[in-house]
């Protein structure tokens, strides 16, 4: 009695503090397969709390619709969604303890087929291992990170330190940032660029996105200076902006994402450099950024961003804006239509896994086999890394709060 | 100063040239490697106290909650930053519904930013009174680690219903034009935000100091901290007062509050988390439980975040992603050669 009582409390203990979901039966847990089952689920994780809530909805609302279109079913198999927030409110955006618990969660669940997410990349360098050792196939709507899925321009042991099993099972249907950076330098230098000053907010997106920038500089001649990390809780950016003034530079880049404070940095770059032009990457394109920031500094400020004018894209794109407007009454946020593009994939994933597609390595072998696949982005494949060969940028401004389309960036190499 | 220092014999001849250095070996030092800064990079330096001095205004006035409720009751409120956010938040509300912006009249301007002003510090002295009855009242007399859960479990919660209230940064309005040079000085342009910051922090600092050390109130309060048994044979109503200072604490984070939406222009609902770390690092720099030390803890650590943000310490460069762990490996050296913080010994109310 006393022993299971001491068990009881020690798992309570342990779940609480580590977030682990396995009290009780073994049986079901790590690594179980979802073959024999008619039912399947697809998970997502995402940021739903916090500045991050706007964009994230709208994903989520993307992933819903391509379900909903597809019936919610593929062949016989009964396709179920659930959504899972990877933020807490006390850190306003993603939290690495959430997210691997919401990771363990999809694992541990014998029905689980797919798993969407994560928004940001440094979630995803911590739910990538975990998936990957469920062998549950990880499909992002939105990760950029290089190091995440190629080697090249990555930190040391990426990308293999994030596959455990040593087998690929994560991709992502959004360009990532060698080809961000290169038309973030494009557009810097078509803008009229001389020095740019490259600050970051030191995740992994963050950090790499800021180091791909320098080196694609070099690359386009563009000179760079600083490449500082900034600390995404202070309260303001004075002093920084103070000192970048004193380096002269006449374009300030920020690699990084709007959860760690980019409203406020933006702010005070602006008031102290007011005639430096102001870029920030995908990370900050979104309404929580865009209608905070305010008309002064919107008039200095360009985003790349993958998302582009609907207009561009193929007539099954142009559907999706329509169809999300008549259905949620609102516009999308950029990433909406990568989300439901994500479901789009993985559900042609099972697709094509025919029979099996209740099987994880069927389903994962079915993603990594789509060629010249016609979505809602245009016709694209997945490669052997799970990039996509879409390699689109966008340049946009802001205005009156709204992010504008500017141009499609033909990124110099 | 409390009975503790005069109780017993004095201490040995060494022991007490060990304290007299620990006493002022320390700002000493901090003077010296703020002067050779200064030496190395006059200009730089003397951008960064401004800055500095103005951002430390609004962490002193946060960190007097903290040592103000800690000298009374030895309680960390941790839910104190918390206070602050909220303060920010409805003068924001306020603004917003009063439909005063940057372009309204300066008379309308003045009036609201008093109107706002006195109303955020009501609403937070109110909330932070609220907290002190539901959540530490009741535990008066529990183990001293009871309400310092509950403290934590009040800070997560109202961090919560600043997420409900506002999910993603607001901005505030720029009544003060707040990044304009006001006038400039040895080539150091000092900002309207700057002067406001000062102008609102040095009054209600005053009017704090006089309270707590020359009124009925303010010796009920120093009694209490002293000792609340003996002060509740005295006739004091040891709650009341305690009430009474948790309602101080609260109006100067409201005033911080509204400070920190005007200077910096956004507000956000974890803003009091990182300032409520800051404020209370900085009360306890100073020596916790003490006013006059709280409020230069504050200063302190906002010149130390200048300096380490602009990024050049005498050639060292760092930048602003270091700035956490210069401010704490600081506290640190503070804290090992005089635990008793920088500006007193572990006296309460000063």
């Amino acid at each position: 009695m006393r022993a299971s009582h001491l068990a009881v409390s020690g798992c309570v203990l342990a779940a609480l503090s580590f977030g682990v979901a396995a009290c009780g039966d073994d049986k079901d847990s790590g690594g179980s397969d979802s073959s024999g089952t008619k039912s399947l689920t697809i998970y997502s994780s995402l940021p739903l709390q916090g500045d991050s809530k706007p964009q994230s909805d709208s994903v989520v609302n993307g992933v819903k619709l391509a379900l909903d279109e597809a019936g919610g079913k593929v062949g016989d198999f009964k396709i179920s969604y659930k959504s899972l927030d990877d933020a807490t409110a006390a850190a306003g955006k993603w939290d690495p303890g959430v997210t691997a618990s919401n990771a363990r969660k999809a694992a541990q669940d014998k029905t689980a087929i797919a798993y969407i997410g994560e928004f940001n990349s440094g979630a995803s360098a911590i739910s990538i291992p975990v998936l990957n050792g469920a062998n549950i196939l990880q499909v992002s709507p939105s990760n950029t990170a290089v190091g995440l899925t190629r080697s090249q321009g990555a930190e040391k042991g990426e990308p293999d330190k994030y596959y455990p099993t040593g087998k690929r099972t994560y991709g992502r249907v959004v360009p990532a940032d060698h080809i961000q950076a290169a038309a973030q330098v494009t557009y810097q230098k078509d803008t009229g660029c001389k020095l740019t000053y490259v600050l970051n907010d030191k995740e992994v997106y963050g950090k790499g996105l800021a180091d791909q920038v320098v080196s694609a500089a070099k690359t386009q001649g563009l000179r760079t200076v600083g490449n500082d990390g900034v600390d995404g809780k202070a309260a303001n950016y004075r002093s920084v902006a103070t000192q970048i003034k004193a380096s002269g530079a006449d374009c300030i880049f920020y690699g990084g994402i709007t959860q760690n404070n980019a409203v406020q940095l933006f702010k005070d770059l602006h008031a102290a450099n007011p005639d430096a032009k102001l870029f920030g990457p995908d990370g900050v394109a979104e309404s929580a950024f865009s209608e905070k920031i305010g008309p002064s500094v919107e008039k200095v400020t360009y985003i790349t961003n993958p998302t582009l004018d609907p207009k561009l894209y193929p007539p099954a794109g142009q559907e999706f804006f329509k169809n999300y407007k008549s259905t949620y009454g609102a516009d999308p946020e950029p990433y909406a239509i990568y989300g439901y593009e994500a479901m789009s994939a993985v559900l042609e994933a099972i697709k094509a896994a025919g029979d099996k597609g209740n099987d994880r390595q069927a389903v994962i072998d079915g993603f990594f086999g789509i060629k010249d696949r016609e979505s809602v982005l245009g016709t694209y494949s997945i490669d052997e890394n799970g990039d996509t060969t879409l390699s689109s940028y966008g340049g946009n401004l802001i205005k009156g709060g709204k992010l504008v389309f500017d141009k499609v960036i033909e990124a110099q190499s | 100063m409390d009975a503790a220092t005069t109780a017993g014999s004095p201490p040995p001849q060494a022991d007490r040239r060990g304290e007299i250095i620990g006493a002022y070996a320390l700002p000493v030092m901090l003077v010296v490697a703020l002067l050779a800064q200064f030496i190395y990079a006059p200009q730089e330096t003397a951008e960064a106290v401004k800055t500095g001095l103005s951002n430390g205004t609004i962490w002193a006035l946060i960190a007097l909650g903290y040592t103000l409720v800690y000298g009374i009751i030895e309680l960390i409120n941790f839910a104190h930053g918390e206070v602050f956010m909220i303060g920010s938040f409805v003068a924001v509300s306020l603004w917003q519904v009063m439909g005063v912006t940057g372009d309204s009249s300066g008379l309308v301007i003045g009036g609201s930013i008093l109107l706002v002003l006195a109303l955020s510090m009501l609403a937070s002295g109110s909330l932070n009174v609220m907290i002190e009855r539901v959540a530490y009242r009741p535990l008066r007399n529990a183990p001293k680690l009871a309400p310092l859960i509950t403290a934590i479990g009040m800070s997560f919660i109202l961090q919560n219903v600043g997420l409900l209230w506002r999910p993603t940064p607001d901005s505030a309005p720029d009544l003060i034009a707040s990044q304009e040079t006001f006038f400039t000085i040895w080539g150091v342009g000092i900002e309207h935000s700057d002067v406001f910051a000062v102008a609102v922090t040095v009054p209600l600092l005053a009017t704090l100091l006089w309270f707590v050390g020359s009124t009925r109130y303010g010796k009920a309060m120093r009694a209490t901290a002293q000792d609340p048994d003996a002060s509740r044979l005295m006739g004091i109503d040891v709650d009341r007062t305690i009430a009474l200072t948790f309602v101080l604490g609260g109006l100067m984070a409201g005033a911080a509050g509204v400070i920190f939406a005007l200077y910096n222009g956004t507000v956000r609902f974890n803003q009091g988390f990182t300032a409520g770390l800051i404020a209370f690092t900085a009360a306890v720099m100073g020596g916790i439980g003490n006013l006059k030390g709280a409020v230069l803890g504050g200063l302190i650590i906002g010149v130390i975040q200048a300096i380490s943000d602009s990024g050049n310490y005498l050639g060292v460069h760092l930048g602003q992603e270091w700035t956490p762990a210069v401010v704490f490996g600081v506290l640190i050296i503070v804290m090992v050669f005089r635990p008793q913080g920088l500006f007193g010994e572990e006296t309460r109310e000063g």
